[in-house]
């Protein structure tokens, strides 16, 4: 229940409890302290009339003299009751209006050391001291004093007081309440604006940011955090869609040549030859057409992160050499050296990562100069192992190298033969290819060598690691 | 340009039979036509109960199966055909490439599977492979084609009479041609089969291997023995008459 309740509310009633235990705690520990007062008070009244009274007994001379000079001395004192008792308990002198109590007495001890008793009599309450005096003449011995005092002022007023302070109580706890309220619901005006941006974005509105600037310090990082987290939504939703856009735009030219050239084949009657021209032509640019698409469907794959599902250990070098076989026939078309250098034991997908380094090699082959040279290098460590596939030939510029992995980049723009290039796929698969193993690709170039530079992370597999 | 048809089983064999389950109609009557022009005898059938129904009536060499066809899937049918004890080779069409498809298809005992789009070179070169699988002929330690011969054992490579000098690589090459003379090879097969790279390249290593090849085979001959089939691939044939 508690945890579908709003942070205001959360907030508010947490302020709510904290105000009233301020609060009530400081009036209880107020009222205590005035309650001890009123008893101090009396006891100082009573101890002042102890004294009084101790003088006339002592000082008188009879009973009666006694008697009243006692009526005489108390008279203005309202609310203050004596009753002397003689050695055998009778009664010497009473005041007016004077009865005994009614409930058991309790003791209190007051701060300058006094015995008091508390008692009540008729719904009033009384604070009495006793003590012994003595009287010099008419008496066989000394005599028991009570003195009393009538707390019913004090109680009013304590009342008063209790009645004050719940007033007070009660309308601070109101108001502290309501500032707690309003606290916490300007507090949260940052995460209440905060919603009202992340409800524009939409996919056609990623461009909404969160106000950094504008909420407090506490809630920028979030702010921040959500903002990066836009910014790479917004990036891979871009790429996303160019890349619809690319794909569209890849189909549409051949797929136009092709339209093209079969209706205008058709549109007259040809010889034999050029039907068969025209099939070949167009069996060719189909035959491209597919593997874009193999090589898209591949691409998708290997960028959702299917997991590799044949994964084996295999030596790098041994896999490189085979490729460098393969690709042979070009190198020496071009009178290119190739070499394979160093050694490397890869867990992975063998033919994935043959895919990865033949895009490289062919890449490579493509761009180095006749009478060149392309080697791979591959160097172990513990951590990694590097595949380096490096070609001599003209420096690419700085800015175009990160594009290079892009999906239908070309580094030269101008379309070479369609048959020898690609789709503009290769380096974006390799890349996805050596992602999906865990690693990276980077590439760097300068006047004399572009190097691509794969690398795996060392992970044996499981039957090597517990042999 | 010459004109190279797609030649036929050799003579004195009786031609294979192929089943193909297909229930796309274009796919289905292309499949059918190449088929019977590269020399088998071909069966269609338009959906899954009718592909079972021919099967276990007929004894075929092949049956090519759709994959996703409405109501039974090439997968059911090829199950039905098993349970009935039959063993005939199985290839799969699909449009879909997934891992668990191909691990599904051979737990089925396909012998081969195939991702539209895909070339009919490269669908006619593999049902060869399958097939030939079925009739293991006497294996002869030479290959001849007119007068090129191929030494398997000694390595080594002579036309009219004269040594050839050829790569390892070149070796294979000329090899896997001449065992499938007549036969038009296309670059993914020839790629997959001589270097052992099961994927597309996209650099035209197999065009400058063949003209390598065909230097060395044909410049100081008369008749060309290798031949390119545009928009398909190689093929190595003696020619015609000799």
């Amino acid at each position: 229940m508690f945890r579908r309740l709003s942070l205001t509310s959360r907030l508010t009633i947490f302020f709510i409890a904290l105000a009233s235990s301020v609060i009530l705690g400081l009036a209880l520990l107020f009222m205590l302290e005035a309650d001890r007062h009123f008893v101090d008070l009396d006891s100082a009244a009573l101890d002042d009339k102890k004294h009084l009274v101790k003088g006339i007994l002592a000082s008188s001379r009879s009973r009666e003299e006694a008697s009243s000079r006692l009526n005489e001395a108390l008279n203005h004192h309202h609310g203050l009751y004596v009753l002397v008792k003689g050695p055998q308990g009778e009664k010497l002198y009473q005041t007016n209006g004077y009865s005994g109590p009614t409930t058991q007495a309790s003791f209190i001890t007051t701060e300058d050391g006094h015995e008091l008793q508390s008692w009540t009599n008729g719904g009033r309450e009384f604070h009495e001291m006793s003590f012994t005096a003595g009287m010099v003449q008419g008496a066989a011995g000394p005599l028991q004093v009570s003195i009393a005092v009538d707390t019913q002022h004090h109680q009013e007023f304590m009342r008063e007081l209790r009645r004050s302070i719940a007033i007070y109580a009660v309308l601070a706890i109101l108001l502290s309440g309501f500032l707690a309220w309003f606290a916490a619901h300007q507090g949260m005006s940052p995460l209440r604006a905060m919603k009202r941006r992340a409800a524009a974005v939409t996919g056609q509105q990623l461009q909404e940011r969160m106000p950094e600037d504008a909420v407090p310090i506490e809630m920028a990082d979030l702010a921040r955090e959500l903002n990066e987290m836009l910014g790479r939504l917004q990036n891979d939703f871009q790429q996303l869609s160019d890349f619809a856009a690319d794909l569209a735009h890849e189909f549409r030219t051949p797929i136009s040549n092709l339209l093209t050239q079969t209706q205008v084949t058709l549109s007259t009657q040809r010889d034999l030859k050029t039907y068969q021209d025209t099939l070949a032509s167009n069996a060719e640019e189909l035959q491209r057409l597919a593997r874009v698409v193999s090589d898209m469907l591949l691409l998708a794959k290997t960028e959702r992160g299917v997991d590799l599902p044949h994964k084996e250990s295999f030596s790098a070098a041994q896999e490189a050499r085979e490729l460098v076989e393969f690709y042979e026939a070009v190198a020496d078309e071009k009178r290119i050296l190739m070499s394979v250098e160093g050694d490397g034991r890869i867990y992975g997908d063998r033919l994935m990562f043959r895919r990865a380094v033949s895009n490289l090699l062919s890449n490579a082959l493509r761009h180095a100069p006749v009478g060149g040279v392309v080697s791979v290098r591959i160097e172990s460590s513990a951590r990694e192992i590097g595949v380096t596939v490096e070609n001599t030939g003209k420096e690419i510029p700085p800015d175009v190298l990160p594009r290079l992995f892009d999906r239908f980049y070309r580094a030269d723009s101008a379309r070479r033969h369609p048959a020898s290039d690609g789709a503009g796929l290769g380096l974006s698969i390799t890349k996805a290819i050596v992602e999906a193993h865990g690693g990276a690709v980077s590439a760097t170039s300068d006047r004399e060598w572009t190097r691509f530079r794969l690398v795996f992370p060392e992970r044996r597999s499981k039957a090597e690691a517990t042999a | 340009m010459e004109v190279v048809i797609l030649r036929s089983a050799k003579e004195g064999q009786l031609p294979m039979k192929i089943l193909i389950v297909e229930d796309e109609p274009k796919t289905g009557a292309y499949l059918r036509q190449g088929l019977i022009e590269a020399g088998f005898v071909v069966d269609l059938a338009r959906n899954g109960p009718d592909g079972l129904h021919l099967a276990l009536g007929g004894t075929y060499d092949l049956a090519i199966l759709d994959v996703m066809m409405p109501g039974m899937s090439g997968w059911e049918v090829l199950q039905a055909i098993r349970h009935e004890g039959l063993q005939v080779p199985a290839m799969f069409l699909t449009a879909r490439d997934q891992v668990e498809d191909r691990v599904k298809g051979l737990e089925l005992g396909a012998d081969d599977y195939l991702v539209k789009p895909f070339s009919f070179a490269e669908l006619l070169a593999r049902v060869r492979t399958i097939v030939r699988r079925g009739r293991s002929g006497t294996e002869s330690t030479t290959l001849q084609v007119a007068d090129l011969q191929l030494d398997l054992l000694r390595r080594r490579v002579t036309r009219d009479g004269k040594r050839l000098n050829l790569t390892a690589k070149e070796f294979g090459l000329l090899e896997l041609l001449m065992r499938r003379q007549g036969e038009v090879l296309p670059r993914s097969l020839i790629a997959s089969q001589v270097w052992d790279m099961n994927f597309d390249s996209d650099t035209n290593v197999i065009e400058v291997a063949m003209r390598r090849l065909r230097v060395k085979i044909d410049d100081d001959h008369q008749f060309k023995l290798i031949q390119t089939v545009r928009g398909m691939g190689y093929v190595l044939e003696a020619p015609e008459g000799r």
